[in-house]
């Protein structure tokens, strides 16, 4: 990356094509030595592609209520039974998906973005800046991340979007972090005191020679935090603090199963597990991921 | 020594006055007049205004903040909007169950989560070692509230060998003993995840060092390199992911106690955030700072005791 300091024009594609070299290798990396990596896609892909073509294949409206056969077991037309207002439990399962997924990817989406810009900029420019952004990340951090979601939600009301900051706002303090620590060993580094030399923009050096210096990090740490964020989705929805009724949410789910838990155990059961797979699909592909960048393992293995 | 404690004490403290000036303009933000909210829809416009003036709601905002600020600090939290108890008392009554819960979690979580870790690492890539991680990556996948769930299926309600509801009433020692078996194996099995992992990480890199090779070269049991010389030096991870594991423990506990219907914080804020009772959640946001800033203390303090080379600076 440092041969290309001195050229003014192709530095753009050469970085990127570079990049998604290495990121490449990191992924083979992780699919050749990793079976738990490989399971993890194929249980995630599969969550997401039901979710995808739910409104195709799902064979009962999930929202209309049919109170004559209410909490029936499972059997051939209800594979997984129908709840207290007799709406199929497989429909709305394959409709929760759907809030599941978008809730948990646009609040990491949100937190990996403004906490890597926060960790970039105290990091590079450090001094005072870095140390009072940093001790509030760490007050932030302190506390504990449901109860915060908690008083943001109920403050704010329980909308996707709200539900969506809430989660972002706990999960960004970790990426400031993660951001911070390789920017201070790098500012210090030749290719970009040389950068400097060369009157580049401290913009321009922090995003086009920086950023992609820390990008593989940051999308090990999402992945994980993204199991994070799902499972404080379908907690505050289990608490009461979900997207309102009658949409379908998996926490919103069990929480309307556990109510009726002595008349139904698999209400509760069908949903808790589908949080359970999802949370940890995606924690499987995070763990191979990390094994595959981290270089002190490899080491190892 | 003596500045360490010194410069973490001052730490703690301008943690817990930042976070309660943001408690106390958070919770200013959200809606829904509270003096509306006891009296209901129906009430008169004067009534409203009697008890705005009683609660001190139609004062200046700075007025309200130097109240709020040196009230806290003085150990006086208010009276709790819905119930006209103190805010404190309330807190007081709860917090044993709480505490009771987290205590015993954290014990049995940590005496379950270093042996496995151990156990994993010794047998590095053989079957042990995949059980572990198989079953350490579930436990630290599972909402609390879904473990929960499953265990009072299972133990609870299939078998009944302990009570659904886990009221708190018991007087009897076993009788407690019984309330308390399910929701605090709920918590230490998922703490237990997150231990089990990090001890096993941080003992391979322990395992590998020359120390290790040494004391095996010269004759050492590998019972007594593995438990005297190697864990003693993967404690500081341990006990560092025990103190950020925290945050999660109060999150996972708010949810154990919904489930098990036990009382303690947990249920006292979903309350309280239900029937927007300003007061209580202001007094449960001092009470969970104060726990997050002491434990951290402690933890810091407690490097000092498992690692020596540690310099308290």
């Amino acid at each position: 990356m440092s041969e290309d300091t001195g050229a003014a024009i192709p530095q753009r594609p050469s970085e990127l094509t570079s990049l998604l070299r290495l990121s490449g290798q990191a992924l083979r990396r992780a699919f050749a030595s990793n079976l738990t990596t490989w399971i993890g896609t194929a249980f995630f892909g599969t969550i997401v592609l039901l979710a995808l073509l739910a409104p195709l294949i799902v064979p009962f409206d999930p929202i209309e209520q049919d109170i004559v056969s209410r909490l029936q077991p499972p059997d051939m037309e209800h594979w997984l039974g129908t709840d207290y207002y007799g709406r199929d439990t497989l429909s709305r399962l394959l409709v929760g998906a759907r809030y599941s997924l978008v809730i948990g990817l646009t609040s990491i989406v949100l937190a990996v973005v403004i906490g890597t810009l926060i960790g970039l900029f105290a990091g590079y420019f450090g001094g005072r800046l870095d140390i009072v952004v940093m001790q509030a990340m760490d007050v932030v951090l302190a506390f504990p991340a449901l109860i915060l979601g908690l008083i943001l939600v109920a403050m704010l009301g329980a909308t996707v979007t709200n539900i969506v900051i809430a989660i972002a706002f706990t999960a960004i303090p970790p990426f400031a972090r993660i951001a911070r620590a390789p920017v201070i060993a790098l500012r210090e580094r030749e290719f970009v005191q040389a950068e400097r030399a060369l009157g580049f923009s401290d913009m321009r050096i922090m995003f086009r020679h920086v950023l992609p210096n820390i990008l593989p990090d940051i999308l090990v740490m999402a992945s994980l935090w993204m199991a994070t964020a799902v499972r404080t989705e379908a907690s505050l929805a289990f608490i009461g603090l979900g997207i309102a009724p009658p949409t379908p949410t998996w926490g919103g789910m069990v929480r309307e199963g556990f109510e009726n838990i002595l008349d139904s155990y698999s209400l509760a059961l069908f949903p808790s597990l589908a949080v359970l797979v999802l949370v940890l699909s995606l924690n499987l592909i995070g763990d191979g991921l990390r094994d595959a960048i981290d270089p002190k393992l490899k080491v190892e293995a | 020594m003596a500045g360490f404690v010194f410069r973490r004490l001052g730490f703690a403290v301008v943690t817990l006055f930042a976070v309660l000036t943001l408690v106390f303009f958070v919770v200013r933000i959200l809606p829904g007049d509270p003096a509306m909210v006891i009296l209901g829809d129906q009430a008169s416009a004067a009534t409203i205004a009697a008890l705005r003036t009683r609660l001190g709601l139609d004062l200046p905002v700075t007025t309200q903040y130097a109240r709020f600020i040196l009230g806290a600090l003085g150990g006086d939290w208010g009276t709790s909007m819905v119930t006209r108890r103190p805010v404190m008392q309330e807190v007081l009554n709860v917090l044993p169950h709480t505490l009771e819960l987290t205590a015993v979690a954290l014990v049995l979580g940590i005496a379950i989560g270093v042996p496995a870790g151990v156990w994993a690492a010794v047998n590095r890539n053989r079957i042990p070692d995949y059980v572990t991680r198989i079953v350490s990556l579930v436990g630290l996948s599972a909402p609390a509230f879904v473990s929960g769930i499953v265990l009072l299926l299972v133990f609870a309600i299939a078998l009944s060998w302990f009570p659904v509801i886990s009221g708190g009433q018991a007087t009897t020692f076993t009788g407690r003993l019984r309330e308390l078996a399910l929701p605090a194996t709920n918590l230490a099995l998922i703490m237990a995840a997150y231990v089990t992992r990090v001890t096993r990480s941080a003992m391979l890199e322990v395992l590998s060092q020359d120390y290790v090779r040494t004391a095996r070269a010269k004759g050492v049991p590998a019972r007594v390199v593995v438990w005297r010389h190697a864990l003693r030096n993967c404690l500081i991870p341990v006990v560092t992911v025990i103190g950020l594991y925290l945050g999660i423990l109060i999150g996972n506990s708010v949810l154990t106690e919904i489930v098990f219907n036990r009382p303690g914080l947990g249920k006292l804020i979903v309350g309280a955030l239900a029937q927007r009772d300003y007061t209580m959640l202001q007094g449960m946001m001092v009470i969970y700072t104060l726990i997050v800033v002491l434990v951290n203390l402690a933890t810091d303090l407690v490097y000092g005791l498992v690692d020596p080379r540690v310099q308290f600076k």
